[in-house]
C-alpha cells in the first residue's frame, strides 16, 4: 500500500453521533452532565460516599471500624443501640456498625464485578452477533434467549448451591443469568449504528473490524450501555444481597448486607434493628445507583431530551418575561 | 382470513420455540446439578448423607453411567414427575409442587394485577404532569420502590400493617379458625367464590392484601418507567397537536390520544417482569408464611435438599416461559405489527 494512501485511512476519523466519549474532558465532562439533573446528582452524592467509605475499609482494614467485625463476643449478645455500639450488637455479639462497614465494599465490590463481566460479555456477543450477522447472529442470539428466559434468581440459587459458598461462587452465579439482556442491547445498538453511513465507508476503506469496533460503534453505544449499568449495579446488588439472605453462596460469617439481613426471620419481634440496619443501608446504596441511572436516563433518552430542552428554553423566556411567580422544571 | 392464518403460524412457531426452550432450560439445569460440582453425589445425597445415601443416591441417578444415560434419565424423571421423596416430611416432591403451585400463583396474578393498574396510572399522572412536582415525587417514588430489598419491604409491612396498625394478619393464607375450600381449580380465593363460600372468599382476600401489595410495589417501578416514557415519548408528536387543534378537549386529548399509544411500549415488559415477580416471591412468601413454592424453596435451601431445589428452579423456568408464551400472544392478537415481524 502506497504511504500516502495508509496515512489518509489513518487519518479519517469515524465520526460518533452522540457527544459521549468525544469531550475533552470525558470525566469532567461527565461529571458535569450527571450533576445538572437533581436526581442523578442526589444518587451520584450518594453513591460517592458509600464508595468512599468502601475504599476507606478496603485499603486501611479494620483500622477504620471501632471494632473487629467478625469477632464473636458471646458475653455482649443483641445488645442495643449505644455509644460503646452504635448500632447494637447481633445474636453472637458482633458489632453491626463495624460489619455494616465491612459489608459495604463487599456489596459494592461484587455488584461493580458482575455488571462489568456482563458488559463485557454482553460487549463481545453482542457487537459480533449485531456486525457480522448471519449464523452467528442466530446462535448467539437463541442462546441469549434461552438464558434470557431464566427468572434471575431462582437459576442463581441453583448455581450457587451447586457450587457451595463463597463469594466468587455467589458473583459467578449471578453472572450466569446476568449477561443476556446486556447481549441484546449491544446488539440492538450495534445494528442501528452498523447500518449508517460511515461505517459502511469505513468498510470500503478496508478498516480493521477492531478499529471499528473501537472507533466507531463503542462510542455510539456508551452512552446507552453506561445509563443501563448504572442502573444494573443496584438491581446486581439485590439480587446478590438477597442470595445472602436465602443463605446460598455467600460465607455465613462474611459480613455482607443481605446475609446480616437474614436475621429478621428469626427476631422479627425480639429484636428487629438488628436486621432492619443493614437492610436500611442496602437500600441507601442501591437507591443511590438507581436515583442516578434515573437522571442520566432522562438526560440521555433522545426522545425526552430535546422536548426537555426546548421546553426548559420556552419556560425560561417565561421567566424572563412576567419575571413573577413560575412553574419549577427539574 | 390472511391475517388468521398469519396469527395462527405465529401462534405455533412461538409454541414450538418455547418447547424448545424449556428443553433447553432442563438440560442446562442438568449441566449445572451433575458438572459444576466436583463431586455430585455428595451434593445431591446433602452434606452429611451416609455412605449408604451416597450410595442409593449414585444408583438412583445414575451418577456412575455416561452423560447421555444421567441426561436421559433425568429428563425421564421430570417428564414423569418422579422427583424422589421429600426427606423432611416423606411426601413425593411432585405432589408437594402441585400443592404449593396454585398458591403462588394466586399470589402472582394477583399482584401482576395491582402492579398494572397503579403502574401504568402513576405513569400517565407522571407524564401528563411532566416536569412538576407531582412528576418529580412519583419518579422518587418508584425509583426508591425498585430500589427497596424485598425482605426490608416486607418486614416493614409486616411491623406497619400487622403490629402497629393491626389491619392485615402477619401471614398465612386463612384465619386458623377457617376451614379452607375444598380444591376445585387450586386456587383457593376462586374456590371459595365458586362454592360461594363468601366467608372464606373474604378471609383469602383480607389475607392476600398484605403480601401481594408488597410484591406490587416492588415491582410496579419498570411499568411506571416504561409507561411514562411512552407517554412523553408521543405527547408532543405533531398528531396531538392536531388533535387539540381540532378543539378537542384536554382531557380526551390525553385519554384517547396520548394514553392509548403510549401504552404499546408497556404491554412488552409485562413477560419481563414476572421473571422479576417470582424473585421477589421467594422472599414474599417466606416471611409472610404464604405456602407457595416460594416457601417450599427457601425451607428446601435450610434443609440442604438439593434434588427439591434444582425441580423448583425448573418449575419456576417454566412458569416464566409459560407466561412469555401467553404474553407474545396475547401482543399478537392485539397488534398487527408483531406478527408481520417489524424488523427491530
Amino acid at each position: 500500500m502506497k504511504p500516502f494512501l495508509k496515512k489518509s485511512i489513518d487519518n479519517i476519523k469515524i465520526k460518533s453521533e452522540h457527544f459521549a466519549l468525544k469531550l475533552k474532558r470525558p470525566i469532567k465532562k461527565s461529571v458535569e452532565i450527571v450533576m445538572s439533573n437533581r436526581l442523578s446528582a442526589t444518587g451520584f452524592v450518594m453513591i460517592v460516599i458509600f464508595v468512599l467509605i468502601g475504599i476507606a475499609y478496603f485499603i486501611f482494614g479494620n483500622h477504620v471500624v471501632p471494632y473487629n467485625p467478625l469477632k464473636i463476643n458471646l458475653s455482649d449478645v443483641n445488645a442495643p443501640p449505644s455509644i460503646h455500639h452504635l448500632f447494637g450488637t447481633d445474636q453472637l455479639g458482633r458489632d453491626i456498625f463495624s460489619r455494616v462497614i465491612a459489608a459495604i465494599p463487599v456489596d459494592i465490590g461484587l455488584a461493580v464485578f458482575i455488571v462489568l463481566i456482563s458488559a463485557f460479555v454482553g460487549l463481545l456477543l453482542g457487537t459480533i452477533a449485531g456486525y457480522f450477522r448471519g449464523i452467528v447472529e442466530e446462535v448467539i442470539m437463541r442462546l441469549t434467549d434461552l438464558f434470557f428466559a431464566f427468572p434471575p434468581l431462582i437459576m442463581s440459587m441453583a448455581v450457587a448451591a451447586t457450587l457451595g459458598p463463597s463469594l466468587f461462587n455467589a458473583a459467578f452465579s449471578i453472572i450466569f443469568v446476568w449477561w443476556p439482556p446486556y447481549v441484546r442491547l449491544v446488539r440492538g445498538s450495534t445494528l442501528q449504528v452498523a447500518a449508517s453511513d460511515f461505517i459502511t465507508m469505513s468498510k470500503v476503506l478496508n478498516t480493521r473490524f477492531s478499529k471499528i469496533l473501537v472507533k466507531g460503534i463503542l462510542p455510539n453505544i456508551a452512552t446507552t450501555l453506561v445509563v443501563y449499568a448504572t442502573m444494573d449495579i443496584g438491581t446486581a446488588m439485590l439480587t446478590l444481597s438477597t442470595l445472602g439472605f436465602l443463605n446460598i453462596g455467600i460465607p455465613v460469617y462474611q459480613p455482607e448486607l443481605g446475609i446480616m439481613s437474614s436475621i429478621l426471620t428469626q427476631s422479627l419481634y425480639s429484636d428487629p434493628l438488628e436486621g432492619l440496619i443493614p437492610a436500611f443501608f442496602l437500600f441507601l446504596i442501591v437507591m443511590g445507583f438507581s436515583l442516578m441511572g434515573e437522571g442520566m436516563a432522562q438526560i440521555i433518552d433522545p426522545n425526552i431530551r430535546s422536548h426537555l430542552f426546548s421546553r426548559r428554553r420556552r419556560l425560561e423566556e417565561m421567566k424572563k418575561s412576567n419575571k413573577g411567580t413560575s412553574k419549577t422544571v427539574e | 382470513m390472511e391475517g388468521k392464518r398469519e396469527l395462527a403460524y405465529f401462534i405455533l412457531k412461538r409454541a414450538a420455540l418455547s418447547v424448545l426452550v424449556v428443553l433447553g432450560t432442563i438440560i442446562i439445569v442438568f449441566l449445572i446439578s451433575h458438572y459444576l460440582s466436583k463431586n455430585p453425589a455428595a451434593l445431591w445425597a446433602g452434606p452429611k448423607a451416609r455412605p449408604a445415601t451416597i450410595a442409593y443416591v449414585i444408583n438412583r441417578y445414575g451418577l456412575n453411567k455416561p452423560i447421555w444415560f444421567q441426561l436421559s434419565l433425568f429428563i425421564k424423571d421430570f417428564f414423569t414427575g418422579n422427583y424422589g421423596t421429600d426427606p423432611v416430611t416423606n411426601l413425593p416432591i411432585s405432589y408437594e409442587i402441585f400443592l404449593y403451585f396454585p398458591n403462588t400463583i394466586e399470589l402472582i396474578l394477583t399482584s401482576l394485577v395491582i402492579i398494572v393498574i397503579l403502574g401504568v396510572g402513576l405513569g400517565y399522572i407522571s407524564a401528563i404532569n411532566f416536569g412538576t412536582k407531582k412528576d418529580a415525587f412519583i419518579r422518587i417514588l418508584y425509583t426508591g420502590a425498585w430500589a427497596a430489598p424485598t425482605f426490608l419491604v416486607s418486614i416493614l409491612a409486616i411491623i406497619i400493617f400487622s403490629s402497629y396498625i393491626p389491619v392485615f394478619p402477619s401471614g398465612g393464607m386463612f384465619s386458623a379458625i377457617t376451614i379452607p375450600p375444598p380444591h376445585i381449580t387450586g386456587l383457593s380465593i376462586l374456590d371459595s367464590l365458586l362454592t360461594l363460600n363468601f366467608p372464606d372468599f373474604v378471609d383469602g382476600i383480607y389475607h392476600i392484601i398484605l403480601p401481594a401489595l408488597v410484591l406490587a410495589f416492588l415491582n410496579f417501578g419498570i411499568i411506571t418507567r416504561i409507561s411514562r416514557n411512552g407517554i412523553l415519548g408521543v405527547k408532543w408528536l405533531p398528531y396531538v397537536k392536531s388533535a387539540r387543534a381540532r378543539g378537542l378537549d384536554e382531557r380526551s386529548v390525553n385519554r384517547r390520544h396520548i394514553l392509548r399509544n403510549g401504552l404499546v411500549e408497556s404491554n412488552t415488559v409485562i413477560a419481563v417482569m414476572f421473571g422479576w415477580l417470582i424473585t421477589g416471591d421467594v422472599v414474599v412468601e417466606e416471611i409472610f408464611s404464604w405456602p407457595g413454592i416460594g416457601k417450599f424453596a427457601y425451607t428446601a435451601i435450610a434443609n440442604d435438599d438439593y434434588p427439591v431445589l434444582i425441580f423448583i428452579v425448573i418449575v419456576f423456568t417454566i412458569l416464566v416461559i409459560v407466561a412469555n408464551l401467553i404474553a407474545d400472544i396475547m401482543y399478537a392478537t392485539l397488534d398487527p405489527r408483531i406478527r408481520l415481524g417489524g424488523e427491530e
